[in-house]
């Protein structure tokens, strides 16, 4: 049997391996119910909320199925639930035939059912890796030798060996993540439930992730439970659940869930680009299938639904080729807009922030020295909409500190104004009311009783009267669309998306002229992420606010700002309009960026021959232009 | 930056010292500042001195560090010095204004004196050859016996390992929260005393719900492990004597020896 197995090919090895198991139920919930309960001192009950209500689900050996949902669909909880660390409150849970409240069986539940948090520090016990990896066959009572075989083997499998004897504080967020799944493997676990592994994490580990559990379950045959809300995460899922309100809303294959685009919208979900361009273009008149996932799939079908566009001739320089006349005019008319700009703040020089020459070294003259920033040079007139990019220690972080003088440049010089920040008695915390900076997961430091008076803290660290403090905290809490009722309400007790828009909201409350947002949007869900990017935004168009916004999502920033800034090993690499930036797709992906989904997608239909520009910014604009190009552009709707 | 911080004050060498196990380190060092408080002679504590010699030189540790250790505790040694030296009586040898100089008080003084600096010297260099880590093992294990008396050996050795694992987190966190809270006009640099306390309330406050919240992950994600406390758990990294601890323990105990041979001598004579 071995000989015969050794002899097929990955492949077929692969598909007898899930074979084997494939009728077997790895998790079934029934019913499944779940109340948080809200206890007064005393203990009494005052109050229960339903976070599960009646869940249904199914899930087989050797399955990848993933969980769909905003924040506070309960998701989460439903994967507590799979591992044993919440029990039902109706209904049942049985993980490999062993149900969750049997208490005999805790222990097996908890080794055969492992689980992957979010958050990549609060997770990891040991203070070198192979320590950590070794906690949890530690607890399990596995003999000594046997330990190390199994550290050693989780390593490799998610290839972190290397890194074994090293602290996980030096890891970037995508190795930490790995750390902890091989954490897991070591226990020998039959199905890992991942609870959000990828939403604090950049681009480049998301897909580090991504990439270990989709290896662990097509070659090792792990059951995967995946809790995301990043679509595009799920399309390679063998079913999905959508969660909504406590409810399995949807399930189904990935193509028949996300054929559903309405019910999606409706809850707030995202769907991936490729899908969301081609149900535009079915809108638009184009009969392609429903539920298309991939690129390739659009650029497939729609080559078999409008043969005629297609020149195969015109297939050949794919990147390079011959820009049809219209994409150069509007090319030139972007970048004159630019130019425009450029002539009008150069007429009130000297305003806004300008940066000269300006390094930072960490631990300048120490053994851990390292070099930040690097000789850079710019300037931020009032009034722009800027995107600063770059990937995780590319010095985005130390260069808005900065903007505002909470860290003094090692060598080169920050004006404000017209103004040098640093000169003898410049007036810094003025400076820092007039540059608000909003720092990663800004909720982090709401520190009073009421949101109201946290709000406060800023006018009256200016030491404005009372009433005053009053009157712009008010004002900045509309601007983040937190309603009067809240005001007297705790911040701790507030939603995510909601705790973040009072953190806002205490800088608003200086009334900055620029305004720097550090990640706002890290962490949270596609509908918390469509509220904050609107609500920059319209600071940006109804008060005319410049506005600095830090991020290493191409998508994010593609659509709101004017121009973009990309960072790369301490220095600006490119600098201009997003069309123009997203022209140089290869030298982005050299450092480890993306240019925006839709431009993808575009390239590859471009290359099959559909003459179409690429450099298009949403997904609207993306339907719109391959309509043109097949010659549907009218009667859209 | 802080993520690079470490803690401790471990001095990474590869020595005969580094490699000894970490209870034997603990034991030696105990068993030596005991050591220090039998020793009346000074021929004692030439003895005491060479030993503490043989283990500096064994260490490959540059002096400089075990000099940066002492620094801290110098002013003290000063005033314990001259209060010893003023205020022992006996015969005088200087005498001026109210205070004087006994021989006896020179004698006290200088006892004092190499006491104390040998002590740093040794509990120093246990702490640049061990790390935290192994020190947490050895003292969990050290401290087995105490279970007998309900002392929760493993859970305090679990606590203080975890503490060392989010020390540097916290220590980033609390930067960053200072920065934000400075971003809003804070200002911890300026003010009165009390000013300056109250300028801390939107720093801490921040700072103790972030340490709740990690401390309630944490507690989620070991249980998820299977961590139920100490019992029926195995070791990754046991701690194993070696041939040179049972040699480092054959010596010591010689010297141990010596010392209260020595005290016993001269008591009799």
């Amino acid at each position: 049997m071995r000989e015969t197995t050794a002899g097929l090919l990955y492949g077929e090895r692969f598909l007898l391996r899930r074979f084997r198991f494939w009728h077997k139920d790895m998790i079934i919930t029934k019913k499944l119910i779940h109340d948080y309960l809200k206890k007064d001192d005393e203990g009494n009950i005052i109050g229960r909320t339903r976070a599960l209500d009646a869940v249904d689900l199914d899930v087989k050996a050797g399955e990848f199925v993933a969980i769909l949902g905003h924040n506070g669909s309960g998701k989460s909880t439903l994967a507590k639930h799979i591992n044993a660390l919440l029990f039902p409150t109706g209904g049942t849970v049985e993980v490999d035939g062993m149900d969750t409240t049997d208490e005999s069986h805790l222990w097996d539940v908890r080794q055969e059912a492992g689980m992957v948090f979010q958050d990549p520090d609060n997770q990891i016990i040991g203070q070198v890796v192979e320590e950590d990896v070794g906690f949890g066959p530690e607890n399990l009572g596995v003999p000594t030798k046997e330990i190390w075989e199994r550290v050693e083997e989780s390593l490799r499998v998610v290839g972190m060996y290397e890194y074994r004897k090293k602290s996980p504080n030096h890891l970037s967020g995508g190795q930490k993540q790995r750390v902890s799944i091989a954490g897991v493997i070591a226990m020998h676990p039959k199905c890992i439930i991942f609870d959000e592994p990828t939403a604090m994490l950049d681009p480049s580990g998301r897909k580090e992730v991504i990439r270990a559990a989709r290896a662990l379950n097509e070659v090792e045959g792990i059951t995967i439970l995946l809790i995301t809300h990043y679509m595009e995460e799920a399309i390679y899922a063998d079913k999905v659940y959508v969660m909504d309100q406590g409810k399995v809303a949807m399930q189904g294959t990935p193509r028949e869930v996300f054929s559903r685009v309405e019910e999606l919208k409706a809850m707030k979900l995202d769907v991936p680009e490729a899908t969301m361009v081609s149900w535009l273009l079915q809108r638009g008149g184009i009969p392609l299938p429903d539920g298309v996932l991939t690129k390739d799939e659009l650029a497939e079908h729609l080559e078999d639904a409008c043969p005629a566009a297609f020149d195969a001739e015109q297939a050949k320089p794919a990147q390079a080729g011959p820009a049809p006349q219209e994409v150069t005019e509007q090319r030139r008319s972007a970048s004159v807009c630019a130019n425009e700009k450029d002539e009008a703040s150069d007429a009130d020089a000297g305003s806004g922030i300008e940066i000269r020459n300006v390094s930072y070294i960490y631990n300048e003259g120490s053994a851990m020295e390292s070099r930040a920033l690097d000789g850079l040079s710019t300037r931020i007139p009032h009034g722009q909409f800027i995107g600063l990019i770059g990937h995780t220690g590319s010095g985005k972080s130390t260069f808005v500190q900065l903007l505002n003088g909470l860290l003094k440049p090692s060598a080169g010089s920050v004006w404000y104004d017209g103004q040098d920040i640093w000169a003898d008695g410049y007036p810094r915390r003025q400076l820092r009311a007039e540059v608000g900076l909003v720092f990663q997961y800004p909720e982090h430091q709401l520190f009073e009783a009421d949101v109201l008076t946290d709000v406060k803290f800023g006018p009256k660290n200016l030491g404005l009267p009372d009433e005053e403090q009053t009157a712009r905290a008010v004002e900045a809490l509309r601007q983040v669309e937190i309603g009067e009722q809240y005001y007297k309400a705790s911040p701790f007790e507030l939603s995510g998306g909601q705790k973040r828009r009072v953190a806002i909201a205490g800088v608003l409350a200086m009334r900055p002229k620029i305004m720097i947002l550090d990640e706002p949007t890290a962490g949270l869900d596609p509908m918390g992420r469509d509220e904050i990017l609107g609500m920059i935004s319209r600071m940006h168009r109804e008060r005319g606010m410049t506005i600095v916004l830090v991020s290493h999502s191409m998508d994010d920033v593609a659509r709101y700002v004017q121009r973009i800034m990309v960072m790369n090993a301490g220095n600006l690499l490119m600098d201009g309009a997003p069309h123009d930036i997203f022209a140089h797709v290869r030298e982005l992906e050299d450092i480890g960026l993306a240019a925006p989904q839709v431009t993808y997608i575009l390239d590859k239909i471009r290359a099959r021959g559909l003459p179409v520009r690429t450099d298009c910014l949403t997904v609207e604009e993306t339907a719109e232009e391959i309509l043109r190009a097949v010659g549907r552009t009218k009667n859209r709707d | 930056m802080f993520k690079s911080i470490t803690l401790g004050q471990y001095y990474q060498t590869d020595s005969l010292l580094h490699r000894l196990d970490p209870r034997t380190k603990v034991v030696m060092t105990l068993g030596y500042i005991i050591s220090l408080f039998l020793i009346r002679s000074f021929t004692g504590y030439v003895v005491a001195g060479a030993l503490l010699a043989v283990a500096v030189a064994l260490s490959h540790v540059p002096f400089r560090f075990i000099w940066r250790g002492m620094r801290g505790i110098l002013v003290l040694l000063l005033i314990t010095v001259i209060f010893n030296l003023f205020l022992t009586p006996g015969t005088p040898v200087v005498k001026f204004w109210k205070l004087q100089i006994t021989i006896e008080g020179i004698v006290f003084a200088s006892k004092m004196a190499i006491r104390l600096i040998f002590l740093i010297i040794c509990s120093t260099l246990m702490t640049l050859t061990t790390t935290p880590n192994q020190l947490t093992d050895a003292l969990e294990s050290l401290g087995r016996p105490l279970t007998k008396i309900h002392v929760p050996v493993h859970e305090i050795a679990m606590m203080m390992s975890i503490a060392l694992r989010f020390i540097p987190i916290l220590a980033e966190e609390t930067d960053k929260i200072q920065k934000a809270q400075m971003a809003r006009g804070a200002d911890f640099e300026s003010g009165s005393l009390v000013a300056r306390v109250k300028a801390l309330v939107p720093l801490l406050v921040p700072l103790f719900i972030s340490a709740f919240r990690r401390a309630n992950d944490l507690a989620m994600a070991m249980e998820a492990r299977c961590y139920r406390g100490g019992e029926g758990r195995t070791k990754m990294k046991p701690l194993v004597y070696a041939g040179r601890d049972y040699s480092a323990y054959l010596l010591f105990a010689g010297y141990f020896v010596l010392v209260i041979g020595m005290r016993t001598l001269r008591m009799l004579v």
